[in-house]
């Protein structure tokens, strides 16, 4: 059976009448799920949609319940596409998945290219950082994700985000790593001051993962699955993280300087930004990041070498986190 | 360090003998065709580079070991040493040698010893120096 008529059954079965599906295209990018589009003829209508499905092996575990209770709470705040059905156990799948609305008319651009976003990078700036402020603004429990999510203490969540990461590297490594050793020792001997207030992070919000349309506007904020609960600096920081933003020194994500971009996440999420603790956390960005090209250097490899994502993400990545790591060290030792 | 050199060159090799299901034809596959492009591109970096590269690592954390050998009590002599210039054999070393580039590091921190902190984080900078990779600048599509 293919993975259309898969679809079909359980479209059918769910909405109980009869559904065809057409133009069913996996979609590039993405490691952790396959992602496709496909519309859903049901009715005399046609449902544009995309499918997420777990992956024989992912690149990083997630929870999909996590990430389907996330697009529920913020599809109406943020641009964010709607959810619409999802299967932890598969069903007629197999692999667990969930379906979302289709949303038309923009493109995902690539952080590792120059000038990714072109004349409209101050337009796409601005949206980014005010989105990702009016996410670490909204107070968690109004939202469906508090249903799931687990509500850290304010002075946890370093702890918890850095023994998480760490673990995997420890899961996962495959040759030593003296750099981000010691960036894991140093987060911990220096752990930042508390959040004013725990908040929604998003997890890997960033360049390449969210869709703009033609005139710079943000249609969609994508990519979900590594949302929690924690200090929203977290999402700053790897928002800003350097890896993002290969050619242009003068911006943070290759969209508008720094300084601007922090005011304008203020004003957005209400919270003021502690620099003491944002550079503690952009230490931080970079050991996550590490950890993530850890599992994808493990998973091409257990995987027959055969998705060249995880090549990328497992040795450019990784490398270049490992430059940023070693400088961001030097700097908070004061040594240039 | 994973992935190395030749685990590249057989996966740019592995992902596109098997064209796929119908629906992972099309954009997927101009996708997937990118990265092969851009993995061979940085392939030809760390063909020209990755030994040099690591021949220098290796050679600059075994100083940085026997320069505290006497202070530390480390048996430097012991790690495993090669004289062969392939891939996989100065890995090896490698490995041995960053294993207890890392045991030093941790013993220097938790004696305070601000010196040899400071020389190991330069060596880190000097280490992730040699490996980068270089992106092409490639436009937005």
């Amino acid at each position: 059976m293919s993975l259309a008529e898969r679809l079909e059954a359980y479209l059918t079965r769910i909405w109980g009448q009869p559904v065809k599906v057409a133009d069913l295209s996996r979609i590039p990018g993405g490691a952790s799920r396959e992602t496709y589009r496909f519309a859903a003829h049901v009715g005399g209508a046609v449902r544009p949609l995309i499918l997420r499905r777990d992956p024989p092996g992912s690149l990083i575990e997630t929870d999909r319940g996590l990430e389907y209770l996330a697009l529920e709470s913020f599809h109406d705040r943020v641009p964010a596409p709607r959810p619409v059905a999802m299967d932890v156990e598969g069903a007629e799948l197999e692999r667990p998945f969930f379906i979302m609305e289709r949303i038309e008319g923009g493109t995902v651009v690539s952080p590792f290219t120059v000038m990714p976003y072109g004349a409209h990078a101050r337009v796409v700036g601005e949206a980014f950082f005010d989105i990702l402020g009016r996410i670490a603004g909204a107070d968690p429990a109004d939202l469906p994700l508090a249903k799931a999510a687990e509500t850290p203490a304010p002075g946890d969540c370093w702890r918890i985000a850095v023994d998480h990461w760490a673990g995997v590297i420890e899961a996962d490594e495959q040759h030593p790593q003296p750099i981000v050793r010691a960036a894991i020792r140093l987060l911990r001997r220096k752990p930042p001051p508390p959040p004013s207030a725990v908040r929604v992070v998003h997890g890997d919000y960033r360049g390449g993962n969210f869709l703009h349309a033609p005139d710079g506007r943000i249609l969609a904020v994508l990519d979900w699955e590594m949302v929690h609960l924690g200090d929203p600096l977290e999402d700053l920081a790897w928002a800003i993280d350097p890896l993002w933003n290969p050619f242009d020194t003068t911006t943070v994500a290759a969209m508008i300087p720094r300084d601007e971009a922090l005011t304008i996440w203020s004003k957005a999420s209400g919270l003021a930004v502690d620099e003491a603790a944002l550079a503690w956390w952009s230490l931080f960005a970079a050991v996550k990041g590490q950890a993530i090209w850890t599992s994808a250097a493990k998973e091409y490899r257990d995987g027959g070498f055969k998705e060249p994502i995880l090549a990328v993400s497992g040795w450019y990545t990784a490398r270049r986190h490992d430059q940023i790591l070693a400088a961001a060290m030097l700097r908070l030792e004061d040594l240039s | 360090m994973t992935p190395s050199l030749p685990d590249i060159l057989v996966g740019n090799f592995m992902c596109m003998a098997d064209p796929g299901p119908p629906e992972q034809q099309g954009e997927f596959m101009a996708g997937k065709v990118g990265l092969v492009a851009l993995l061979s591109l940085l392939a030809a970096q760390e063909a020209e580079r990755g030994v040099a590269a690591r021949v220098e690592e290796n050679a600059l954390i075994r100083a940085t070991l026997t320069e505290a050998a006497a202070d530390y009590g480390l048996d430097v002599a012991g790690l495993p040493f090669t004289e062969e210039v392939t891939v996989s054999s100065l890995d090896r070393v490698n490995a041995a040698l960053r294993t207890a580039l890392i045991g030093l590091h941790e013993a220097v921190e938790a004696r305070d010893d601000t010196v040899r902190h400071h020389a190991i984080l330069r060596l880190y900078v000097r280490m992730a120096d040699l490996r980068r990779l270089d992106l092409p600048p490639l436009p937005a599509r």
